[in-house]
Order: structure tokens, then C-alpha cells, then sequence
């Protein structure tokens, strides 16, 4: 296998800090109601663990996904409205309460860690109308940003992205379920197989067009949120 | 591609679902009725208001085939002021090319119930889809349930349904949908062969203000729908949406258990919409008649919460 990029060396050591997990917000362990899945016994070994995190990644992609790379071309353009647009779009779109006060609190997190490192006017005024409660500030969003404003492009995006979702549940569940780091990194490194094939439809997709059907990733989020069985305050 | 338009149902709004990205697939002309010809383009348009004497009634009505609304009848025993309404179709299942609108609308303080008179079934289709507009408008202090019988979709269904909500901020609307997996017991069984199902709901104020955007498009053909997290075992899907003043929401959602039973096989939970619309809420189940019941105790919760009755037992044969 060879692997030939264009990608100049700087963008290529931004995002390996972006996305290494002594960033602050860069890859962390968050459940996603994954403790309540192996309460339930829907998780229990690899192979259930594989198919919760398929699912985990499937949804993200074309949602935060669209989103971020809406922000990312926008940043591109100079167009701070539509950076605002995929912002609101996104929390519109996004059902779960946890989900949604998660990516605001990171999001608000990066854009504050943006300002220190970027002098750029579209990452101050985005933080700035984040604290004033113009824009909902969503961890998505400002992966766009900042990746676009590295000259990280939009396909690293995407798979920065796609890698934090997965390895954020693989993170969590060493931690709740009888599973080794053999067998994570397995996973993550078969599912990275499909993020080009997600890329590919979700690089298309109008913000109108996200979409998630999810029932009993909802149902345990549910469950996650009502009830006191939790690894991490959130 | 679309054809004819020399003889669209005239008068009606037009069903437009050009902009939809994952109905591009589908646009063939059917060989059979064009898309929009009379009796292909279902119209209904439903206004519910208060009258001198403050009884709810249904005020206006407007119908082209094949949607045919009910004389409203006031059969609720716990809210006998309620006009409760079932909408039917003449032309059986939905076939390739319907398109249809329902345009609902309740009045400042007024009450109403519709649901069907049985289940919406998708025919297998070879050309185009089916499509519906839905635009939903609730005024100030207005209560609607909207609890229609389940959706089946057959082998190489394709739907498509919008569902534009506007609520003033101190009405309240129940709104449900079920969709089972497909013909379970047909033949050697039909689930999730469908080609696609696109569902959207979006909620806003009047003044129009976007609260919240709930898409889900199922291909079973590209989405693992048996994968868990999505379906996983389960082959029933209902999804509520509630929007009710914050009050009462944060109630309902304290009254309101998530839970998974793994030996009855169903499960369901609950979560607040985005921008304090309202509430969220989900069942998973194997049949029909239980996912109905958690659907219609729920409602009784909602109704208990905001009107302070409970919703009565379902009718025996339904």
C-alpha cells in the first residue's frame, strides 16, 4: 500500500493535533449511551460492539457530518451566514437533549481554543456570537472551521470526523464492556473502510437533506438520559 | 419524466417533491395514470374552530379524491366536546405517482381528533413514488390528537411524506405516526423490502420561528435496517411528536418511563425537542397492537396533563 498525498505538511500536523486525544477537544470518550447497551446486553462481546459503532458512525455521518463540511466550504468562501445556517440547521436537526447540550459545550470549547489559535475574523465573530446566544455553537461546525482554516481539506475532515466518532464509543467502552484493545482497534480500523463510501453521499447533501433513522440508538439514549447508569458526568 | 400537466387536478395545491435528492431515483412516469391526474391527486383541507356557542366544530372542508373526510362525530366519553374525525381513502393503497396533501387547521381554543378509518397501505410500485404534504396548523390555545392507523409499506414501496407543523407556543398538538416493517405475514413474509421510505416533520411558531427538523430516510436496500441501533430485532416503528407549552412537557416527561423489555420485545423513549417545542417520543415492537397501546397510553398521559382526562379505551374492533 502506498499512501501519496498533496497535502502540505503543516495542514498534515494540524490534523493530527486536532484529532490527538491530548487536544481538548480532540478525541475523548464519551458513551452515547453505551453503558445502558451493555446493560441491556445489546452489547456484550465484538462483533454487537462493532454493529452499535457502525451505527454511531452511520449517524453522524450524515448529520454533523453535512454539517461540518457545509462550515468547512463556507469558511472557504467567506461566508460567515452560511457558517450560521449549518449551525442552527444542525441543532434543529438534532433530537436527543444530551446530543445537543454535548456538542454545544465542545463546540464553545474549540471555538474558545480557535480564537487562541487563529487570528482570523470569522472565528471571532462565531465566538462571539456564541456567547451571545446568536448561534448555537455546535462541535461539528467548528471542526469545519478550524480544519478549513488549518488548510486541512475536506476530505481529512470528513475522516477526522469519522474516526471521532468511532474511537470516542471504542474509548468508552473499554471501560463497560468485555472487550480488548485488540479487538477496538480491529473495529476501528474496519470501519474506517466505509468512510470513504459515507464521504461520497454525504459530500452531496444539502443541509435540508440530513437525515437519521435511529429507533433504538434513540430508545437507549432515552434511557441513557433519564436514568443515573453513567460512566461520565456529562 | 413528468408529462402531463393538461389535466392536473385543478384548484389544489401542486405536491411538489422535485428538490427531494433521494426520489431522483424514482421519477419515471407510470404507465398507467399520469402523476397529478384526477383521482391521483388527493386533496383535503380540514378547519376545526369554536362556534357562537364555544362548541369545537368542523367549520370548513374541502376534498378531491380520493381523500374522503368523515361527518365528525362526538364519540370521546371522557371529552364529549371533542368533534372526532376519520379520514378515509377511495382508491385503496397508495399507488405509483399519488401525490396527496391534507391541509389541518384548528382554531384559537378549539379541540379535534382525527385519526384514519384503517391502515394506509403503500402498494408495490414499479414507476415514480407516492408523496404527501402535510401542513398542520395549531392557533393560540388550540389541542389536536392526531393518531392515524399504522403505515404499511409492500415490496418496492417508495414514499415520500413532508410535515410542515406550526403551533402557537400555548396550543397543543399530539401527533403520531406508525410504521410497521412491511407485510409480516404475507406470503412468506414481506419486512423491510420497501425501496424507501422518506419521512420529514418540521415544527415552527407562528411567527416563524424554526423549532426543530426530524428527517429520517430508510433504504433497505443501502441502510442496514437490521443492524443494531437502527432496528436491530424490532419490526414495528412509531414515532410521536408532542408539542405542548414547557410546562406541561417537562411533566410528561417526568411521568414517562424509557424502557426496554426484551422478553414482550417492545421498548420505547422519550426526549425533549429542540428549542422547548416539546417532546420526542419512540416505541419499537414486534406487532401492531401493543406499539398502538403504548402510542394511545401516552396520549392519554399528554391529554391527562393538558386537558385533565385521560383518553378513553380503544374500541374493541379497531
Amino acid at each position: 500500500m502506498s499512501i501519496h498525498t498533496d497535502a502540505d505538511m503543516s495542514a498534515i500536523s494540524r490534523l493530527l493535533q486536532f484529532t490527538d486525544s491530548t487536544f481538548p477537544v480532540g478525541t475523548f470518550s464519551f458513551s452515547n449511551g453505551l453503558e445502558t447497551a451493555s446493560f441491556e446486553h445489546l452489547v456484550h462481546d465484538a462483533p454487537t460492539l462493532h454493529a452499535f459503532t457502525a451505527s454511531q458512525a452511520l449517524q453522524a455521518a450524515y448529520s454533523d457530518g453535512v454539517a461540518a463540511l457545509h462550515a468547512h466550504r463556507a469558511f472557504l468562501r467567506g461566508d460567515y451566514d452560511a457558517i450560521a445556517e449549518a449551525d442552527r440547521m444542525l441543532i434543529l436537526f438534532k433530537m436527543n437533549d444530551e446530543a445537543r447540550m454535548m456538542l454545544k459545550r465542545m463546540g464553545k470549547k474549540f471555538a474558545e481554543l480557535m480564537a487562541k489559535l487563529f487570528s482570523n475574523d470569522i472565528v471571532s465573530r462565531w465566538l462571539q456570537d456564541i456567547k451571545e446566544e446568536k448561534v448555537p455553537g455546535t462541535f461539528p461546525v467548528a471542526q469545519g472551521i478550524a480544519y478549513a482554516a488549518a488548510g486541512v481539506d475536506e476530505k481529512a475532515l470528513f475522516c477526522a470526523h469519522q474516526y471521532g466518532v468511532i474511537n470516542m464509543v471504542l474509548s468508552a467502552t473499554l471501560r463497560c464492556v468485555r472487550v480488548s484493545h485488540y479487538e477496538t482497534q480491529k473495529i476501528l480500523f474496519d470501519l474506517s473502510e466505509n468512510v470513504e463510501k459515507l464521504y461520497e453521499e454525504a459530500s452531496q447533501m444539502e443541509l435540508k437533506d440530513m437525515n437519521a433513522f435511529f429507533p433504538e440508538l434513540d430508545i437507549l439514549a432515552s434511557l441513557h438520559e433519564k436514568g443515573n447508569m453513567r460512566m461520565f458526568m456529562n | 419524466m413528468i408529462k402531463n400537466d393538461r389535466f392536473k387536478t385543478s384548484s389544489v395545491p401542486e405536491v411538489d417533491f422535485s428538490s427531494a435528492r433521494e426520489m431522483q431515483r424514482y421519477l419515471q412516469e407510470p404507465e398507467q395514470m399520469y402523476v397529478g391526474a384526477p383521482g391521483k391527486h388527493g386533496y383535503l383541507r380540514l378547519g376545526f374552530e369554536l362556534d357562537s356557542d364555544g362548541k369545537s366544530i368542523l367549520r370548513d372542508i374541502d376534498r378531491r379524491v380520493p381523500l374522503i373526510a368523515q361527518q365528525e362525530l362526538y364519540f370521546d366519553e371522557e371529552m364529549p366536546q371533542m368533534p372526532c374525525l376519520y379520514i378515509l381513502s377511495s382508491g385503496g393503497p397508495n399507488v405509483d405517482g399519488d401525490r396527496y396533501q391534507q391541509d389541518i387547521t384548528v382554531r384559537k381554543n378549539a379541540l379535534a381528533w382525527i385519526s384514519t378509518g384503517a391502515a394506509t397501505k403503500l402498494a408495490e410500485m414499479r414507476y415514480n413514488y407516492s408523496g404527501m404534504i402535510q401542513n398542520i396548523v395549531l392557533e393560540e390555545g388550540a389541542y389536536l390528537e392526531f393518531m392515524p392507523e399504522p403505515i404499511y409499506p409492500c415490496r418496492h414501496t417508495r414514499f415520500i411524506s413532508d410535515t410542515r407543523i406550526c403551533v402557537d407556543s400555548s396550543a397543543t398538538l399530539f401527533y403520531s405516526e406508525i410504521y410497521m416493517g412491511g407485510r409480516k405475514y404475507y406470503k412468506e413474509g414481506e419486512l423491510f423490502e420497501y425501496d424507501i421510505l422518506s419521512v420529514c416533520s418540521h415544527g415552527e411558531r407562528p411567527d416563524g420561528e424554526q423549532l426543530f427538523r426530524e428527517k429520517f430516510v430508510i433504504d433497505p436496500n443501502v441502510t442496514p435496517v437490521r443492524q443494531l441501533g437502527i432496528m436491530g430485532r424490532f419490526d414495528v416503528f412509531a414515532n410521536v411528536i408532542v408539542m405542548t407549552p414547557k410546562a406541561h412537557a417537562d411533566k410528561i416527561y417526568e411521568s414517562t418511563e424509557a424502557f426496554i423489555d426484551r422478553d414482550k420485545m417492545i421498548a420505547c423513549g422519550i426526549t425533549h425537542l429542540p428549542n422547548d417545542a416539546g417532546l420526542l417520543f419512540k416505541v419499537l415492537g414486534m406487532e401492531p397492537g401493543p406499539v398502538k397501546k403504548i402510542v394511545r397510553d401516552f396520549c392519554s398521559r399528554v391529554r391527562q396533563q393538558v386537558k385533565g382526562h385521560p383518553v378513553p379505551p380503544e374500541f374493541p374492533w379497531r
